[in-house]
């Protein structure tokens, strides 16, 4: 822990309210209501072209030729570009030594690896001529077909098509794991059993899609994209074209969602800064739906194998698991392999479980390149644990509810330390538990109740706790980048404050929460505090937001930030009051002296000093007022150590989930009849927005647990989807309502005690459904162990426990 | 018999677009969403899917809810249409307008201006249980609220039991 | 994902709009455009010319009498769905319509567009079938009719000729001690069916007298279920159904599989939809409420 980085507001403020904890109503909520804010697809600058790009129609091939010649000739075509003509644009950086290189480019050269691979970029007058040329590039390019690879098992066969010639093999990543401990478990327990699950290809698919629009004068290049991490944008073009990084300013304006899927560094981002300059006219690219579902990464994708080591009385000895990731082509930047890590760590959930052996996979395909989506893994891996406690309770008899009693993790073993090295810092497991099993049992019964009537109707229960790494370590995402990220707090001549940040807003009300932050970290009413964030020029370098670690890391360099300044603030008031500083508070907005609140010098006349009025300053003081924080979330560890354990998360949230299904047998009809959420994020900034966070993750929870699915033909590894037809985004009639309560266990090293809260929602909703319906149609020995759970599935897990016939 | 092709490549469109008259010659493929968006200016009316799922493009034709990126510029010749634009009164937010806010019914704000044209198309009086609310908000995608505080803030307006 | 380009037309009679049909071998007729103007901005549909058929007179005519209803071809979903008049007189129009799609897209879409555009998981050609509606067509050799049952061929394939115009559809009123409903089975609301059923259900005492049984989104085409109609004949209420499935299923012997299901699910559910169903038409008929 840096020594002076606060962990709470200081003392020496007091305020009539405090702003932290209220359910602040949104500052950012005016503009979407008027339509008003500014997406990217609603900038234009005079003398702007769009570009379109061309994308790959084969799922494997070697490109032979390209003719732009009947393209070109179209009018209102300006220009056409293949990967050829970027040779001064260097490959994507390869930063991850222990991953094969994959040696992306900003376009593909000579060789496509998936449906939706860029290859070619056309500039024209407006997007429909844009198109009109696509489709005359694509036409008359020469690709030579290669065999393709669909699926995991066809890239590890061994005569598999290699994506890659100088690899071995398709492995990614190979990073096998053997435990002794585990192995003696396994010949100690009184039983053991094999099983496998899976979660299928799935993406964030925010509503807005991506967009860039670039300007290059004068060398002096400004990017508008919609990214959740506009910094690591600008390093990447930088590293990547050679144009010094000051002269790069890159804007994220008001954003339309990206939960994950807009944390990549995408080509787009450097093709188009590299089209303006080229052309010398700012150009846009504006992606269609179309291209968002075949060229914004993919996520989840994972199957586990397990072996599991269980005694009579159900108690779980030790669990093996191969977790493989079928990461797509894997040419994205950066690159998709660590969420299979984040399953392998964090697979044992909510759970005191230490023997646990996880050996690690990813395995590229000729699919869309796969990478982050809320959750990043830990989804995946709830979905094994909860599948193997229940069936341990199945084969042993031994209550299900009973068997998570005995393992779900206690207050007194914190700080836990996990299988993997996580080191869960505080919690409410048990508690949170409880509460869960507590509030599903009443409905439970009223549920049961109501379709006692109807023999065609099974109701059952589906119970979660699962942890949520929070403010993780980037580095082993990226190999690069770390954890810290910042905040420049400056209070202006008129009292007000204004804090840059180096986190962004995709949607989920960071404005209003930076504000409440600053406004008690300074005494100030949050409508004295204008936040800028997302544009490298107006806010310090930061990593972004993405794995929930906003709340986490805006706090931290908030109240570093906000320190020095009162540091500073109370020098020049106490100059003023002609008194000493040590013995200046602050009151509702007014510095004095503690014990008499007359006379004071308000926030106004302090800044006044420090920035116009400077002769009011104290001899020799330096002006200004305006200080940052670089705040490194203290217990983040960034490396493993050399057992290969690492705490990859500065806090862990928890949370208990428990839902109730009825499932129609004849028709395999499903609906979630209620869903209880018991969460814990610690300290709560904006109960409000944080449960908004909670009913969104659950309904994309939703959305994988019963809805959504990438499939790919198994022959060809072309897409089976290019629409909302295919790819089903559920709609208000899909998502259940939901009770949501919360416990408040501060992180004990964090500031202020917050842990953040972007991601548990997502967690638990697969695991919920699939224990759920596997309970509901126990009778009939039916045991669901993949995502989604759709009618289909289930009339095909009924078939396949009580053979042909099904009946009606 | 006609011998040739009758039609045309470029087509005038002259709309009432929030109570202005406009009037331009444009592409016959150009699409209504577009038509509002590029042509008229009113970046409001979002474009999430172009295939008619999504909803992010409702804006109200002649007193319907319609999808523009469905409905070519053409197809509104003549009519009265309105968008989000045009729901506010300067400072003073409708009523639902109000009730998003106040129950946090969006976050990132993408699909707000198509839920709140839907809304303002319908009579609420046709929807007076929670199931219709239901309903007919699920002709509009939102990846970000789960929806609940949507139907709460419409219920809240329209005088249904939530 | 935006068209490419065509040339538009928008005739005032059905004169007109034959001509222009005539030139061109890729026209398309633009009614509502709630199917081909998604299919055009992925370039699925590339038609030279559209001829926009929304502004031909005679086409907006709804009008409700005694024998039915009769639903022009520029007709809007929504139109006929919130008239109580067509309730009334063809209750399943309404009951078909509650499935199809959602509220933006029932206000530009139109009754005949989805006739002539015969997606195969539709609800309304399957409904139409059911109810014996009879298909008004105009064409360069003058007009004729076809029955709903002789209309659909396949996948997005009608009897309509290229260069034919649906010039409308009537619907008859339903006749009294007949149910028309329709059930289905689709994973999200307003999507087209997974597995759907259209019934026109006649009772006498709570007996099935016989029935217009129409499977939809199971095969590649809105099919009559020829097995279920001779299996419902007597069927009551109270009985266990294991006939109705059965005859069901086998009607379903051509379901296809695809990302969303199985073949065999498609079956399965046919058969419970059809029980469901025809259980559901005689508790209607029985007490005279609505389905």
């Amino acid at each position: 822990m840096t020594v002076d980085s606060p962990m709470r507001i200081n003392p020496m403020i007091s305020h009539r309210a405090a702003h932290i904890g209220r359910a602040v109503l949104r500052r950012e909520d005016r503009s979407p209501l008027t339509g008003r804010r500014r997406y990217v697809a609603d900038l234009r600058l005079p003398g702007m072209l769009e570009v379109a790009f061309v994308r790959s129609p084969e799922a494997h091939a070697r490109i032979v030729s390209i003719d732009t010649g009947p393209a070109l000739a179209l009018p209102g075509v300006h220009a056409v570009f293949t990967g050829a003509d970027l040779d001064d644009v260097a490959p994507f950086p390869h930063k991850i030594l222990y991953i094969q290189p994959v040696g992306q480019t900003a376009l593909a050269v000579d060789r496509v690896r998936y449906v939706g691979s860029p290859y070619a970029a056309v500039v024209a007058t407006d997007r429909y001529v844009a198109e009109d040329a696509a489709s005359l590039v694509a036409a008359h390019t020469e690709f030579e077909s290669l065999p393709a690879v669909a699926d995991l098992d066809q890239a590890l066969a061994p005569d598999a098509p290699k994506l890659y010639d100088d690899w071995p093999d398709n492995y990614l990543v190979n990073y096998p794991a053997e435990k002794e401990e585990v192995t003696r478990a396994f010949e100690e327990a009184d039983h053991s059993y094999s099983d496998t699950f899976i979660s299928p290809r799935q993406t964030g698919l925010p509503l807005e899609c991506r967009g860039v629009l670039a300007d290059v004068v004068d060398g002096q290049v400004t990017l508008w994209s919609s990214t959740q991490s506009p910094h690591i944008v600008r390093t990447t073009i930088a590293e990547m074209t050679g144009i010094p990084e000051p002269r790069i300013r890159v804007i994220t304006p008001a954003m339309g969602g990206g939960f994950g899927t807009k944390t990549h560094i995408y080509p787009e981002d450097v093709v188009m800064p590299w089209i303006s300059r080229r052309i010398g006219r700012p150009v846009r690219w504006i992606e269609d739906r179309f291209e968002n579902l075949v060229s914004a990464v993919h996520a989840r994708d994972q199957r586990h194998d397990v072996d599991v080591a269980y005694d009579d009385d159900g108690t779980i000895r030790a669990i093996r698991c191969k977790a493989y990731c079928d990461v797509g082509s894997g040419e994205i930047f950066m690159p998709g392999t660590a969420p299979v890590f984040v399953t392998g760590g964090c697979i044992t959930g909510g759970y005191d479980f230490p023997n646990m052996e996880v050996h690690h996979f990813c395995v590229v395909t000729n699919k869309t390149p796969a990478g982050a989506y809320r959750g990043f893994g830990v989804p995946e891996g709830l979905l094994v644990m909860e599948g193997i406690i229940d069936q341990v309770a199945r084969r042993t008899g031994v209550d299900r509810v009973e068997i998570r009693r005995r393992m779900v993790l206690q207050e007194d073993q914190m700080p836990y330390l996990m299988h993997g090295g996580g080191r869960i810092d505080s919690g409410s497991h048990a508690k949170s538990f409880e509460r869960a099993a507590e509030l599903i049992a009443r409905s439970l019964e009223r549920i049961r109740a109501e379709y006692a009537d109807d023999p065609d109707v099974r109701v059952g229960v589906g119970y979660t706790n699962y942890v949520e790494p929070t403010t993780p370590t980037y580095h082993l995402t990226t190999g690069h980048w770390a954890g810290y990220d910042s905040a420049t707090l400056r209070v202006d001549p008129d009292g007000a404050a204004r804090v840059g940040l180096g986190t962004t807003d995709l949607g989920q009300g960071t404005e209003t929460t930076a504000a409440q932050l600053v406004a008690d970290s300074l005494g100030l009413d949050p409508d004295d505090v204008t936040v800028v964030m997302g544009d490298t020029d107006r806010a310090p370098y930061g990593l972004g937001a993405w794995g929930s670690r906003s709340a986490i890391v805006m706090s931290g360099s908030i109240l570093m930030a906000a320190d020095r300044v009162m540091v500073k603030a109370r020098e020049i008031a106490a100059h003023m009051l002609e008194a000493a500083a040590e013995d200046v508070v602050l009151t509702n907005g007014e510095f004095h002296v503690a014990g008499s609140e007359a006379p004071s010098v308000s926030w106004s006349q302090v800044a006044t000093a420090a920035w116009v009025r400077t002769v009011d300053l104290p001899r020799g003081m330096e002006p200004g007022l305006e200080m940052s924080g670089y705040f490194e979330p203290p217990e983040l560890e960034h490396l493993p150590d050399a057992s290969g354990k690492v705490n990859a998360a500065a806090s862990w949230s928890n949370g208990a989930h428990a839902g109730v299904v009825s499932v129609r047998i004849s028709t395999g009809e499903l609906k979630i009849e209620d869903y209880v959420v018991v969460h814990d994020c610690g300290t709560m900034i904006n109960p409000m927005i944080i449960d908004g966070q909670v009913q969104g993750g659950v309904a994309q929870g939703v959305a994988g647990a019963m809805y959504e699915e990438f499939q790919y033909d198994p022959e060809t590894a072309l897409p089976r989807f290019a629409s909302f037809m295919e790819y089903l985004y559920p709609t208000c009639s899909e998502v259940p309502e939901m009770t949501i309560e919360h416990f408040e266990t501060p992180a004990p090293e964090q500031p202020l005690g917050v842990k953040g809260c972007g991601e548990g929602g997502t967690i638990g909703p697969g695991a919920v459904v699939a224990c759920a319906v596997s309970d509901a149609l126990a009778d009939l020995g039916v045991e669901i162990k993949a995502t989604p759970v759709t009618p289909s599935a289930i009339r095909q897990a009924i078939r396949e426990a009580s053979g042909p016939g099904g009946g009606a | 018999m006609m011998d040739t092709n009758p039609g045309s490549r470029e087509v005038d469109v002259a709309v009432t677009i929030n109570g202005a008259q406009v009037r331009e010659r444009v592409p016959a493929r150009l699409l209504l969403s577009d038509f509002i968006r590029d042509v008229v200016g009113l970046t409001g009316t979002h474009v999430g899917c172009e295939h008619g799922y999504c909803g992010a493009c409702t804006v109200i034709v002649d007193g319907d809810a319609i999808r523009s990126c469905s409905t070519l510029a053409v197809q509104a010749d003549g009519s009265n249409i309105r968008t989000v634009e045009d729901l506010a009164d300067g400072d003073q937010l409708t009523p639902m307008q109000q009730a998003f806010h106040e129950n946090h019914a969006m976050q990132c704000g993408f699909c707000t201006t198509g839920f709140l044209m839907t809304l303002e198309s319908v009579d609420s009086a046709d929807y007076q249980d929670k199931e219709r609310v239901v309903e007919l908000l699920s002709g509009n995608l939102c990846r970000c609220t789960g929806y609940q505080n949507i139907v709460t803030a419409v219920c809240s307006v329209w005088g249904v039991d939530d | 994902m935006k068209p490419a380009a065509f040339d538009y037309y928008r005739p005032t009679t059905v004169e007109d709009a034959l001509a222009a049909l005539g030139t061109s071998e890729t026209a398309k007729i633009l009614a509502g455009g709630q199917s081909l103007i998604p299919s055009m901005n992925f370039r699925l549909a590339q038609p030279d010319l559209l001829v926009d058929i929304g502004g031909v007179e005679g086409f907006d005519r709804m009008e409700v009498g005694p024998e039915g209803v009769m639903i022009g071809a520029s007709v809007t979903q929504s139109r006929v769905m919130t008239s109580d008049e067509v309730a009334d007189a063809v209750p399943g129009l309404r009951r078909a319509l509650r499935h199809v799609a959602h509220l933006q897209i029932r206000n530009r879409g139109t009754v005949c567009g989805s006739l002539a555009h015969a997606d195969p998981a539709a609800e309304l050609p399957a409904m139409a079938i059911a109810c014996g509606a009879t298909i008004f067509i105009r064409g360069p050799a003058g007009e004729r009719t076809v029955d709903a049952g002789d209309f659909f061929l396949g996948p997005f394939w009608t009897d309509l000729a290229h260069g034919e115009i649906v010039t409308g559809v009537h619907f008859p009123a339903e006749s009294a001690g007949t149910v028309t409903l329709l059930d289905e089975l689709a994973w999200r609301s307003g999507d087209f069916a997974i597995t759907g059923l259209a019934a026109a259900v006649a009772a006498r005492d709570g007996e099935a007298t016989g029935a217009r049984l129409v499977s939809f989104g199971v095969s590649g085409v809105a099919s009559r279920m020829t097995g279920a109609e001779q299996a419902v004949l007597g069927f009551a209420g109270g009985d266990d159904g294991s006939d109705l499935y059965e005859a069901a299923y086998g009607d379903a012997a051509d379901a296809v599989d695809d990302i969303h299901a199985t073949a065999e699910y498609r079956r399965e559910a046919l058969g419970a939809l059809a029980v469901r169903s025809v259980r559901a038409a005689l508790a209607a008929n029985g007490n005279g409420t609505g389905v």
